[in-house]
């Protein structure tokens, strides 16, 4: 049954991506996978994580339908390692999934060999079918035929005509061997497997931190000491840059872009160090029984209050970049700030956690992951081009028209009608032009594999659109 | 464990999938002739990376009283994720080309199964 369905599915990875793009083949190949996994791990699906992750792959591949963009298709194979890897152990952490998952889509037939009893297997295969001796009987002849055909060919000009005209062009080789890859990936996770130690290690180990045996009150006075005296001074510090940035902000109220451009990223250097540091500095002093120590408070207070006053470098951050997207709208870069900001403030909240409930290094670990998965799925919903663009058009005080062009088809439609109100330089009428003519030639020569959403809203946009 | 058997299985199997491979990309069976020809660098490229990238794993890292299926448990994960890794990037800086995409699907593929066929062996 097993056999029979990888074959079959292996057949339909071809169909589906054997010389074509990205589109739909994307959307019916999860599906595919998750029949797969569901024939080989039935009972896996009762688990509602499991549940969770197979609904968040479909949600994935049907973003890249309805999106047809590169983040997309990145979360997509994301959330696949996900899922095969959450088969293998429900209850082992994200990042442990996705490298159980990584390992079992391109090793995971190697390590399942590992347990294979020959001696075991032989009784069982000869009863049903002689498979190998039959795979020998053919192959091995086959073979050595052609071998020996292709040296004689070149021996002899008559058999090299009869050789010649034996024509077996209607079988393509390459799509075949490219079934031979389905194959391969299918076989892989039919049965997902696990990295051992870190899959272990992973389950054994909690999220809470647990007092040594070697606790010294001298030892740890002096720590405390030390790290009180380092996070006054740092605290000392941050308030005063806090205070300067704020009293900057609000003396100057309109920079021109290269000053904004360069406020908002020497902001962000500066943050990165800052944050980095910040980590590093409260993960060194809380890394054990300091935080069981009796007077750790002050130290605690500090710690919390240094995390607090960089969520407020953040914020501050956050102001400098609303005035730069709203006066020269939004491009990959400043939206790229926003998202790093984002999750700089849950890095800090989750360290601030940490702190707070004697946690160990791989709750923070686990904790970001999780946040950084569920953050990539939430970003891929949105079409960012069509975002960007809209909201340049609209909003922006002065709109680069180039870099809205130099984004992905994805917005052809908004700048078409940009360019009918007849607004733009020539230069960008005809480079939008272009554009349009480009992706609806795109559009209309795609294989049903291909189609994303565009090609069911392209009939009625192609008929005013086309001059 | 028994390297000179390993070798021996591994060179016809990177022979085959290499050739395989290669004559289907190219679609010019021009090349077979050679096919016995290629079976000396074959030898060397296996010979040297099962001996340099998958014996040492085996002689350095097994524990006491550790089997050779434990120790490839252990280990095989992360050598098959970096050789994957590796093999890819190599496929996508030689522009897909069939020399290199047929060389670097049958390197990875023999290793695996080298370390299958070492795993499988009785610790002597």
């Amino acid at each position: 049954m097993k056999q029979t369905t990888l074959i079959i599915s292996s057949f339909l990875f071809s169909i589906l991506f054997y010389g074509q793009n990205i589109g739909l083949n994307i959307s019916l190949f999860s599906v595919l996978t998750l029949i797969i996994l569901i024939i080989g791990n039935t009972n896996k699906f009762k688990n509602r994580t499991t549940l969770t992750y197979a609904l968040l792959y479909l949600l994935t591949a049907a973003l890249v339908f309805f999106q047809h963009s590169f983040l997309s298709l990145i979360a997509n194979i994301i959330v696949f390692f996900t899922l095969v890897g959450n088969i293998t152990e429900s209850k082992s952490s994200i990042f442990v999934n996705w490298l159980n998952g990584i390992y079992t889509s391109i090793a995971g037939f190697f390590h399942r060999n590992f347990d294979h009893n020959e001696k075991e297997e032989q009784p069982k295969l000869k009863k049903d079918i002689d498979l190998l001796h039959w795979i020998k009987l053919i192959g091995i002849p086959l073979v050595f035929i052609i071998v020996f055909i292709l040296l004689y060919k070149n021996g002899n000009s008559v058999f090299n005509d009869l050789i010649s005209q034996i024509n077996f062009s209607f079988i393509n080789i390459q799509w075949i061997l490219f079934s031979v890859l389905g194959y391969f990936l299918f076989s892989n996770i039919i049965n997902p497997v696990h990295v051992e130690p870190a899959t272990q290690s992973d389950l054994d180990a909690g999220n809470t931190l647990f007092k040594t045996g070697s606790f010294s009150e001298e030892k740890l006075k002096k720590e405390q000491q030390l790290g009180t005296t380092l996070m006054l001074l740092l605290n000392v510090l941050i308030i005063f840059y806090l205070v300067t940035d704020i009293i900057a902000l609000n003396v100057s109220s309109s920079y021109d872009a290269v000053t904004l451009s360069s406020q908002v990223h020497n902001g962000i250097n500066a943050l990165i160090a800052s944050i980095i540091m910040a980590i590093v500095i409260i993960l060194y002093f809380f890394r054990g029984n300091i935080n069981f120590y009796n007077d750790n408070k002050t130290l605690k207070f500090l710690a919390f209050a240094w995390i607090i006053l960089n969520a407020v470098l953040v914020i501050l951050i956050v102001i400098k970049n609303n005035d730069y997207v709203s006066a020269h709208g939004f491009t990959y870069k400043r939206l790229g700030v926003y998202i790093y900001l984002l999750l700089t403030f849950t890095g800090l909240r989750t360290t601030f956690l940490k702190v707070l409930k004697i946690k160990n290094l791989l709750f923070l670990f686990r904790a970001n992951t999780q946040i950084a998965f569920v953050l990539l799925i939430g970003l891929s919903t949105v079409n960012w081009d069509a975002f960007i663009t809209k909201y340049n058009i609209n909003n922006a005080e002065s709109l680069d028209v180039n870099y809205l062009i130099h984004l992905s088809n994805n917005n052809s439609y908004i700048l078409y009608d940009l360019r009918e109100k007849g607004t733009l330089s020539s230069s960008n009428n005809q480079a939008i032009f272009i554009k349009h003519t480009a992706y609806l030639k795109d559009i209309n020569t795609r294989n049903w594999q291909e189609y994303t959403f565009a090609n069911f809203q392209e009939h009625s946009n192609s008929e005013t659109h086309i001059d | 464990m028994n390297i000179p058997s390993n070798i021996g299985k591994s060179i016809l199997l990177a022979s085959s999938i290499f050739w395989v491979i290669y004559l289907i990309q190219e679609g010019d069976l021009d090349f077979a002739p050679i096919v016995v020809l290629s079976l000396i660098p074959i030898s060397i490229c296996v010979s040297l990376t099962i001996v340099i990238t998958i014996c040492p794993v085996f002689w350095a890292l097994r524990k006491e009283k550790e089997d050779n299926k434990s120790l490839a448990k252990r280990c095989f994960p992360y050598y098959a994720i970096v050789a994957s890794i590796l093999c890819l990037y190599g496929v996508k800086a030689s522009n897909f080309d069939s020399f290199f995409v047929s060389f670097l699907i049958s390197a990875y593929l023999t290793t695996a199964q080298s370390w299958v066929w070492f795993a499988k062996e009785k610790r002597s």
